[in-house]
């Protein structure tokens, strides 16, 4: 006990200046284990300090505090606890012991869910990942536990803050893939699609040494939302994907492919008894009613189709092309990707005709010009993002020993008759 | 021998005449190959043709040759105006100048330039010389008072004046006996539009390897340059009239004339039509950098990934170089 108050009275002297907070946390640290031994009775102490200003020291004590099991009652005080805390404390002393706020605030997020109120975490997560973040490019380990909150809760919103900003540092790669996939899935909510897809890119090409769980389902729903957003189906991987992503994805994700090959015949009837068929399968992914929308996106593409070979065309013979039931429908249809900008086309009431346009962008106005001149500042930025790190690339030993070995065997300056390796 | 001269000649150099000073300088030197470790037997041979030195092999490596030509041109009234030159054969050891050869020469240039004269002759060298008077005096039947352009071939990078100087012959009487000196003369360089182009083509090819987009960069450089001095000088227009309005310069109606005047200049065109047109070709620029920049972003990107995948990837494909045939 005495070891305990001492220590309290060292973090309320101590949390001044930086360098005695630097010395502070070496006592921490070195009082850790105490701490974790007396976790049970360290509550009342909390009281002692104040989250301003001794951020630090209640970091540890709060950490300590929270290490063992939690039932339900003590999970409200707790999370009331812990979100004072995080929306008081600073973020300088904080960022000295980063792994023990993670750790605080993932048991934040666990205690939140067992109460089953995920909202409540929403908004000091979003805090504390600001506080821990280094800039706005760095992809913390918190950034995927507060996206699966904002999925949980269905506050689509506040994750799309997050989601705007580029990432160009990651912690650990677990972390990245998560995070891309619950962006996914966030901007699938929304119906971003086009964001959806680049972040389940994001995914199903980052460099893996194996195939992991994460990849797997991101690649289901990236080949759904490729189906409902460009009306294709991504036959191969690109090239910068991991060998083992190209090699293994297609073989576990196998209904999906036959889905996208059946949709690219273009006909509803085939497409819809498919689905029927392997209702169950997607269902226990918790895909159907993606693989529903892709059904329906079915009519949009082949109304698509038809722009670019008529110039006029009546509501009746639309509805027979697309096989739709009715006139009326082909209407809704039409009238609804005409709204949302898909197509372009003006319809006359009086005789049923719609008459097909060209897209009326002239790109001469002063805002577009304005857009293609920020569009080129951010390449140049990310252009010299990208030199830097090719160049520390080159200096990679890893790589200039691969690189390095391979020249010596193929250049034919000093072609050697005997092969030094024989490869069958 | 120099002090300034007192003729009243005003001199207008052509930067042609420099060019081909230059050149033929350096066409002879670099024949001449002048390593420093090169043998007195091997440099004799090379020295055979093409060299005006007056001496043996030895000689070739401690100094550098000397280039002799004439320069013609036109004189109207007051105004000598130097266009032109060409090579002549001289040795100055032997003082023989090739005459027919001169007569020849002069006789073509007449054809296709019938007003040009010979006005002087040229030569490389950091100094006027004493010998030199001796081809001063051979060309005296052709020109009575011929001039002297001298090129001093020794690059210096401090030297912000252009490494030429013309001479003039005069009479002075030095302890008694009369003379003629070399004395030094002011001149200006005169360019036509087409020398200018050629010249400026020239000047920017050498430096920095002389790439395409050196050049290009250049280019860009100088306009930009432009418009940042344009705009310091307005700004310093828009002080002066500030000043004027608060009051602490005093009033000057004139001044405030032009100035009124100037800006009822701008803007030059203003239509619906022009603005369309500008923003068009303002927005294709754009689009093509942009296209350039993102060309450049992408290929920076494949390099990338592919010496990532080298390093990093356990069983990469090497895109067909397995088998060693």
């Amino acid at each position: 006990m005495n070891s305990v108050e001492g220590l309290v009275n060292q973090i309320q002297g101590l949390s001044t200046t930086a360098s005695d907070v630097l010395s502070l946390q070496k006592l921490l640290k070195q009082a850790d284990d105490s701490l974790h031994a007396e976790s049970t009775r360290l509550l009342p102490f909390l009281d002692q300090l104040d989250p301003s200003k001794h951020s630090l020291g209640y970091l540890y004590f709060l950490e300590a505090c929270t290490a063992g099991p939690v039932t339900k009652e003590q999970a409200g005080s707790y999370v009331l606890m812990i979100a004072r805390f995080i929306t008081s404390c600073i973020a300088e002393q904080i960022r000295l012991a980063p792994d023990k706020f993670i750790t605080v605030c993932k048991r934040f997020k666990d205690q939140v869910l067992l109460l089953e109120e995920p909202l409540r975490g929403v908004a000091p997560m979003l805090t504390a990942i600001r506080k821990l973040q280094s800039s706005s490019e760095h992809l913390t380990a918190l950034h995927p536990e507060f996206l699966l909150l904002c999925l949980l809760s269905r506050c689509y919103k506040a994750g799309l803050s997050i989601l705007e900003e580029d990432v160009f540092e990651v912690d650990q790669p677990r972390d990245l893939f998560l995070f891309c996939y619950y962006g996914g899935m966030i901007s699938i909510g929304k119906k971003w699609f086009r964001k959806a897809l680049e972040l389940l890119h994001n995914v199903v090409t980052a460099p893996m040494s194996t195939i992991n769980a994460i990849a797997v389902e991101a690649f289901k729903k990236y080949i759904l939302v490729s189906l409902i957003h460009h009306g294709q189906s991504p036959t191969n991987l690109p090239k910068y994907a991991s060998s083992v992503a190209q090699r293994n994805l297609k073989n576990l994700c196998q209904p999906y492919i036959e889905l996208a090959n059946s949709y690219s015949n273009g006909k509803i009837a085939d497409i819809e008894t498919y689905v029927e068929a392997n209702k169950d399968k997607f269902e226990s992914d918790n895909n159907l009613g993606l693989v529903k929308q892709a059904v329906s996106s079915m009519y949009k593409r082949n109304i698509q189709r038809l722009t670019q070979t008529y110039l006029t065309l009546s509501l009746q013979d639309i509805a027979n092309r697309v096989q739709l039931n009715s006139p009326k429908e082909a209407e809704m249809h039409v009238l609804q990707m005409i709204k949302d900008g898909e197509i372009y086309a003006t319809i006359n009431q009086k005789d049923g005709m719609v008459r097909f346009l060209e897209d009326p962008e002239q790109y001469k106005t002063c805002e577009m010009i304005e857009h293609i001149d920020s569009s080129i500042q951010r390449l140049m930025t990310l252009s010299k993002k990208l030199n830097g790190l090719d160049e520390l690339m080159s200096c990679d030993p890893l790589y200039l020993l691969k690189a390095g070995r391979e020249r010596q065997r193929f250049d034919f300056d000093d072609f050697d008759n005997v092969p030094q390796r024989f490869n069958i | 021998m120099a002090s300034s001269s007192s003729s009243g000649l005003t001199f207008k150099l052509h930067p042609l005449v420099i060019v081909n000073i230059s050149d033929h300088y350096t066409r002879v030197k670099s024949q001449l190959n002048l390593p420093p470790s090169l043998t007195s037997t091997s440099s004799a041979a090379t020295s055979n043709n093409n060299n005006n030195n007056s001496n043996g092999g030895e000689n070739n490596q401690q100094k550098p040759p000397r280039v002799y030509g004439c320069v013609i041109g036109v004189q109207r009234g007051r105004t000598v105006e130097i266009f032109n030159s060409f090579e002549l054969i001289y040795d100055p050891s032997t003082r023989s100048l090739d005459r027919s050869f001169l007569e020849k020469k002069q006789e073509l240039y007449k054809k296709v330039f019938p007003h040009f004269y010979v006005l002087g002759w040229y030569s490389t060298g950091s100094d006027a010389q004493e010998s030199d008077m001796h081809f001063h005096k051979a060309l005296m039947d052709i020109n009575e008072s011929p001039l002297y352009v001298l090129l001093n071939p020794a690059i210096n990078p401090a030297q912000k004046d252009l490494p030429v100087t013309i001479y003039e012959s005069e009479l002075h009487v030095i302890d008694g006996v009369p003379q003629l000196i070399f004395v030094r003369s002011s001149y200006t360089i005169e360019t036509v539009e087409a020398e200018r182009i050629s010249v400026d083509h020239v000047a920017h090819l050498k430096p920095s390897g002389g790439s395409a987009a050196t050049q290009l960069a250049a280019q860009l450089t100088g306009i930009h340059s432009a418009i940042k001095m344009l705009n310091s000088r307005i700004r310093v227009v828009h002080q002066y009239l500030v000043g004027m309005q608060k009051g602490d310069i005093p009033c000057e109606s004139s001044l405030l004339r032009q100035v009124s005047s100037l800006l009822r200049r701008l803007p030059a065109i203003e239509s619906e039509k022009f603005q369309d047109d500008l923003l068009m070709e303002y927005k294709d620029t754009l689009l093509i950098t942009y296209l350039a920049m993102f060309t450049n972003c992408s290929s920076t990107m494949n390099e990338l990934v592919d010496k990532f995948n080298t390093a990093y990837d356990r069983h990469s494909r090497r895109g067909g170089r397995t088998a060693f045939i």
